[in-house]
């Protein structure tokens, strides 16, 4: 070779897994590995790609990418890991089966179908993120082309960041037409917010309130325009507004540790749907798929010991919510991951972007191409469920018991519990979805609060905060803006660190993670 | 031609694709920068790509040169010796003064890339654009109704 001739490159097309906007974009591959990501124009997103995507390639090659098994931190063989799995699956009583994010339909048919042909009968979702609780908006697909003809979009959330590819339609929509709205309802101030015509900022928690006011819901002995902190006349004026226009939307993204119930606020939605006429959109990282049962059962029944062995399929758990596995130590736990953890048994898998098969998006299904070999050591779902033993047929679905609510004792329980948290002197801790910084890959996180809030801890811009939960402590750079309200911290609830300082409750066996109140201080 | 990174800002969400897709690209060295004005807005500060560059007006060993035909301003690593004169002398702030590997990073609007900067091909909200000086002038940039509200909509 020529040393002055660039490295021949191939691209390969693929679908970005992070959120259910699904773009497309090409891997650039030369002769030692990954060079990068291209932006393919003729893609549904025209090429633009959010944070999460241009990271893709990042993940791809990052340096802890997993090739072999490994148990108690130390790296173990396939052969090692067939065998013990065969084992557990001897006990299919004492064995709970449960999926996260990054699974292809067709993988989650065949961990059902493998369910059933060994006995296993706890078969739950251990995605545990509150977007998962949007899955009944997710039936019908959305076209990007609705937006052009709406007159009226409530946002529940911070869409911009949830789904940045979003942005360019919402924006040229608003800026096309000063006649059309867009309502943000939200607890902070976001980038959503920011471009709103009308930003209903409401105190933390209170998004149910503020969607069953929209609805016109008549709320008995809790005044809900008082708990939310939004006058009536303007709560009325904007549902009004989305009822009477002829075409209309309702955005909905919920952040991770945003409201005290999310079930409550999936009511909200509906009631919205209902009362306006209008469609309720849901922006997700991933529509979670179900099984049996919920996945507080299955801690419950681990709890009790009936349930002795969990095998996760995806990458998220047992990661991702430390504070879930506090008192389950006995807990025997087998996770699939492609990045190196510690502390669990833990297997190589590939990536979305590694696979073929088909995802749900808020679009509709989409395919991937497979067209990346996963990395060395990585297997698929289905190479997994191979070795534990021979599986053949096609999967059927299942679906989790209904949750059902009683929402007039779940206003009075969200009043009473909104009431004392306004009383108490010390802060909340609220998650922010943020695109950027996806997995930690270009900096340390950092926690916004309010200036007055950081004059009174003697804490300035760029200082080190050191923030405690009963769940933890974590150090981090402190961002001071009034986006977030006195008594209120935020942030990026994007890697475990932060996502494990959240409280959380199971509710009818839901599990639901909660504003969390929190100790703070400026580190020396 | 010239071309250069132009920023609408009406467009802008925010959303750092921008930054992300040059941290990507050039192995955690951002040369796109955000800047954030009294933490309600975040922007991002492209290289403009100067006619007369003060950065390479500064720079004592002349690492920084301009093509008088393309007119890229770009930066030799192989002279550059970290004094981060050219990061002091920017009138836009675009230049990073934290020194990557000992040296000050620039934008070289991707000029490995056929299709221009990848910051422009990532914006997300289509924010980003990179145009000629005549694609400039025909161009509304700034020029909306809306752009009035601009401050007022920024405000939480």
């Amino acid at each position: 070779m020529n040393i002055s001739e660039p490295l021949a490159t191939t691209i390969k097309k693929t679908v970005c897994p992070f959120c259910s906007y699904a773009c497309e974009f090409g891997v650039v591959f030369y002769d030692f590995g990954i060079k990068g990501i291209e932006y393919i124009k003729e893609g549904s997103s025209e090429g633009r790609l959010c944070p999460r995507g241009s990271a893709a390639a990042l993940y791809l090659d990052h340096p802890g990418r997993l090739s072999m098994p490994v148990k108690n931190g130390k790296p173990v063989d396939w052969a090692k890991i067939e065998k013990e799995l065969k084992k557990v699956i001897e006990k299919p009583k004492s064995v709970a089966v449960t999926f996260d994010r990054n699974i292809t339909i067709e993988e989650y048919e065949s961990i059902i179908d493998f369910c059933k042909k060994a006995g296993i009968d706890h078969i739950a979702s251990s995605y545990c993120e509150p977007e998962a609780f949007l899955n009944p908006f997710m039936e019908k697909s959305f076209s990007i082309d609705n937006i052009d003809s709406a007159q009226t979009i409530v946002v529940l959330g911070d869409p911009f960041n949830q789904a940045p590819m979003l942005s360019k339609a919402l924006i040229n929509w608003k800026l096309k037409d000063r006649k059309n709205r867009l309502v943000v309802i939200d607890t902070i101030g976001t980038h959503t917010a920011a471009f709103a015509s009308d930003f209903l900022r409401c105190r933390v928690g209170t998004e149910p309130f503020v969607l069953l006011g929209l609805a016109e819901e008549h709320v008995e002995n809790v005044n809900i325009y008082e708990m939310c902190g939004i006058s009536e006349s303007i709560i009325r004026d904007v549902g009004k507004s989305l009822k009477a226009v002829k075409n209309g939307l309702i955005f909905a993204t919920l952040s991770f540790g945003h409201t005290y119930d999310s079930l409550l606020l999936i009511e909200g939605l509906k009631k919205l749907q209902q009362f306006s006429g209008k469609r309720v959109v849901p922006f997700v990282e991933f529509a979670g798929f179900e099984g049996n049962q919920h996945f507080g059962s299955v801690l419950q029944s681990a709890k009790k010991r009936t349930i002795k062995y969990l095998i996760n399929f995806g990458e998220l758990f047992p990661y991702y919510y430390p504070q879930l596995l506090k008192g389950l130590k006995a807990l025997n736990i087998y996770a699939t991951s492609p990045i190196k953890r510690n502390g669990y048994t833990t297997l190589p898998v590939a990536l979305n972007l590694e696979k073929q098969g088909s995802i749900i998006t808020t679009f509709g299904k989409k395919t991937l191409s497979g067209a990346i070999k996963p990395a060395s050591g990585a297997k698929i779902i289905s190479e997994i469920l191979t070795l534990m033993k021979k599986i053949s047929g096609k999967g059927q679905s299942l679906q989790a018991p209904d949750v059902k609510i009683d929402t007039r004792e779940r206003i009075g329980r969200l009043a009473e519990k909104i009431s004392t948290q306004r009383k108490k002197k010390t802060f909340t801790l609220l998650g922010e979805k943020i695109a950027y910084n996806f997995l930690g890959f270009f900096e340390k996180e950092a926690v916004k609060m309010n200036p007055l809030d950081a004059a009174k801890l003697g804490i300035k811009p760029q200082d080190t905060v050191s923030m405690k939960s009963k769940h933890g402590l974590v150090n981090l750079g402190a961002k001071l803006t009034t986006d977030v309200g006195e008594g209120v911290v935020t942030v990026p609830a994007e890697t475990p660190d932060t996502k494990g300082l959240f409280d959380f409750e199971i509710d009818e066996d839901v599990i639901n993670f909660i504003p969390t109140e929190v100790e703070l201080w400026r580190k020396e | 031609m010239a071309k250069r990174i132009v920023l609408d800002l009406d467009l802008c969400c925010g959303c750092r694709s921008c930054e992300a897709a040059c941290k990507a690209a050039f192995k955690g060295e951002a040369r796109i920068r955000h800047g954030d004005i009294v933490g309600e807005a975040y922007l991002p500060l492209a290289c403009k790509h100067c006619k007369e560059p003060l950065c390479a007006a500064a720079c004592p060993v002349e690492a920084i040169t301009k093509d008088e035909e393309t007119g890229l301003v770009t930066r030799s690593a192989s002279l550059c010796i970290g004094c981060q004169s050219c990061a002091f002398a920017c009138p836009f702030g675009v230049i990073d003064a934290p020194l990557v590997r000992h040296i000050s990073q620039k934008c070289n609007l991707c000029s490995d890339r056929e299709d221009g900067p990848r910051c422009v091909a990532a914006c997300s909200s289509g924010a980003l654009q990179f145009l000629s000086d005549e694609e400039i002038e025909k161009h509304e940039i700034g020029m909306r109704m809306v752009s009035k509200d601009l401050f007022l909509r920024r405000k939480a």
